[in-house]
């Protein structure tokens, strides 16, 4: 096992951010932690990376404390916010990061691997959004760790720079586990093998795109009705078309469907209010 | 991975971060030698028996700027940056992160004051043997401990805006009431009084001493004391910051 949440609580003041948050990353997984704002994903992620304790409950990094030096030598990280120093060339970040690593991989193939050759000599405070990005998942891959923890990879890029940074993260991955953060679903279906959701600190779902869709239950139910397109996803699909048919009342383009993975996660987080 | 190498990777790419950057450099590497070029050259000229005074609290004071800009201003400044966090995220220890911090501080300071001292040198007839330059150098790391540390209080306990006036404003009025900037007997009276008490005038008395001036005892005396109290302040504003940041 690579990392182990076991019953985690973590509370801020009188907010729970963690309530008994318990999950398992493997050897050769990528697993996406998905949930809404607030959810506990990065207070999950800090407690995972060392930089926070947690108030009650265990988490075992390679089977020792996250915060264990040895423990990060084996660990990449791709923070949220970049903010690199503005004068240090990308060249020199990517350099120094290496240097903390027994086994790291050669500063050229990283550079060329995330399309960052031709701006090596280029100063941190001169990237656009995408560069940056692109030199923040650089930084979790050159020490070649075992484990990668990617927060938020690709928030900010648009649609084709996305996908031209899920491509590298693919081709990089390897023979390494992953633990990513996210907004985007169609993130988490491209990269992810397992996926998680979680809301108000606690683990809602762990498993695959396919079975997340098929957890709600219920199918997706479109048609055009007498005030325009309804969209509606009911626990009995049978019941709910027999009641519309029944009703007399005019529709047409009547079409049933499995649910997408945003509106299963929808259901899925809506929970008690 | 070595220590040793990793510190000096830290040192590396701060040197690097610092240098480049002329809101740093000019202020805080070419001010003092700048100054010192404008107001005590002069005087030293006109009187040449001072002239190793004057040099040496300009040393003194380009290493508590040096002190204070990098430890307060910086650290105030960068504890909530992201690449602070993700610094930390390194497989790094404190003090290797931390050495490499005064690593910078001493080859600026060293770098500021050496500045001043080729002025003093080319330009006045200035007159101390390699013994007594390696005494300075000595000391001007030795009496910057405590500037340290205050430069440290005011990075943990001051915003990241207060930090740059408030730093500022201890340097300037600490450099002239220790009698930096003009020997202590031309200081008003008041000043004059509380003076001998000051970090500032207790550093100068330190590298004073070199030249035979200077009450190097009672400086360092009080260096100490200040050594101890601001540790302690710096050390308690350092762990309240670590629990709210990374409880």
């Amino acid at each position: 096992m690579i990392l182990a949440f076991e019953d985690v609580v973590k509370s801020y003041g009188g907010i729970r951010a963690l309530d008994g948050l318990s999950f398992a990353v493997g050897r050769d997984e990528i697993v996406a932690l998905l949930g809404p704002n607030g959810a506990g994903k990065t207070t999950a992620l800090e407690i995972a990376l060392g930089l926070r304790g947690c108030d009650s409950g265990s988490v075992h990094l390679f089977g020792a404390s996250p915060s264990s030096i040895a423990v990060r030598r084996r660990l990449g990280v791709t923070p949220q916010e970049s903010g690199f120093p503005d004068m240090l060339t990308v060249g020199e970040i990517v350099e120094f990061v290496a240097q903390h690593y027994p086994t790291p991989a050669q500063v050229a193939q990283t550079l060329s691997a995330f399309g960052l050759e031709a701006m090596k000599k280029r100063r941190a405070g001169t990237l656009s959004g995408g560069e940056s990005r692109r030199l923040a998942l650089a930084l979790a891959f050159i020490g070649n760790p075992e484990f990668v923890v990617l927060d938020e990879p690709t928030t900010g890029l648009d649609v084709q720079s996305r996908r031209r940074l899920w491509d590298v993260v693919r081709e990089a991955s390897g023979n390494r586990s992953i633990l990513f953060t996210t907004h985007y679903l169609e993130e988490a279906q491209a990269l992810a093998s397992r996926i998680l959701v979680v809301d108000r600190g606690r683990l809602l779902f762990d498993g695959d795109a396919q079975t997340l869709r098929g957890r709600v239950g219920g199918r997706r139910v479109t048609y055009v009705g007498q005030d325009g397109p309804v969209v509606a996803v009911p626990v009995d699909t049978d019941a709910y078309v027999r009641a519309l048919v029944n009703s007399g009342a005019g529709f047409s383009n009547l079409e049933i469907s499995k649910p997408s993975l945003e509106e299963a996660f929808l259901l899925l987080t809506k929970g008690p209010e | 991975m070595n220590t040793l190498l990793l510190v000096r990777a830290h040192t590396k790419i701060q040197f690097l971060d610092l240098i480049r950057w002329p809101g740093y450099v000019v202020p805080t590497v070419v001010f003092p030698a700048m100054l010192y070029s404008i107001f005590d050259l002069p005087a030293a000229r006109m009187h040449p028996n001072d002239a190793d005074l004057l040099a040496l609290a300009f040393i003194a004071w380009a290493v508590i700027g040096v002190t204070l800009y990098q430890f307060g201003v910086g650290i105030a400044q960068e504890r909530g940056r992201p690449w602070e966090r993700y610094v930390r995220t390194l497989p790094a220890s404190v003090f290797e992160r931390f050495g490499a911090r005064i690593a910078t501080a001493v080859l600026f300071g060293v770098i500021t004051a050496a500045l001043v001292a080729l002025v003093a040198r080319a330009f006045t007839p200035i007159d101390l043997t390699l013994m007594q330059w390696l005494r300075v150098l000595l000391y001007a790391i030795a009496g910057g401990v405590p500037f340290v540390l205050i430069g440290i209080t005011i990075g943990y306990w001051a915003s990241a805006r207060a930090s740059v006036p408030l730093a500022t404003a201890v340097n300037l009025l600490l450099a002239y009431a220790g009698g930096l900037w003009m020997p202590p007997q031309y200081l008003p009276s008041f000043v004059a009084t509380i003076s001998p008490y000051l970090p500032t005038r207790q550093f100068g008395d330190l590298l004073w001493s070199v030249v035979g001036e200077g009450n190097a005892l009672r400086a360092v005396m009080g260096l100490a004391l200040y050594t101890l109290v601001f540790g302690l302040i710096a050390a308690v504003g350092y762990r309240r910051d670590e629990r709210k940041r990374y409880a």
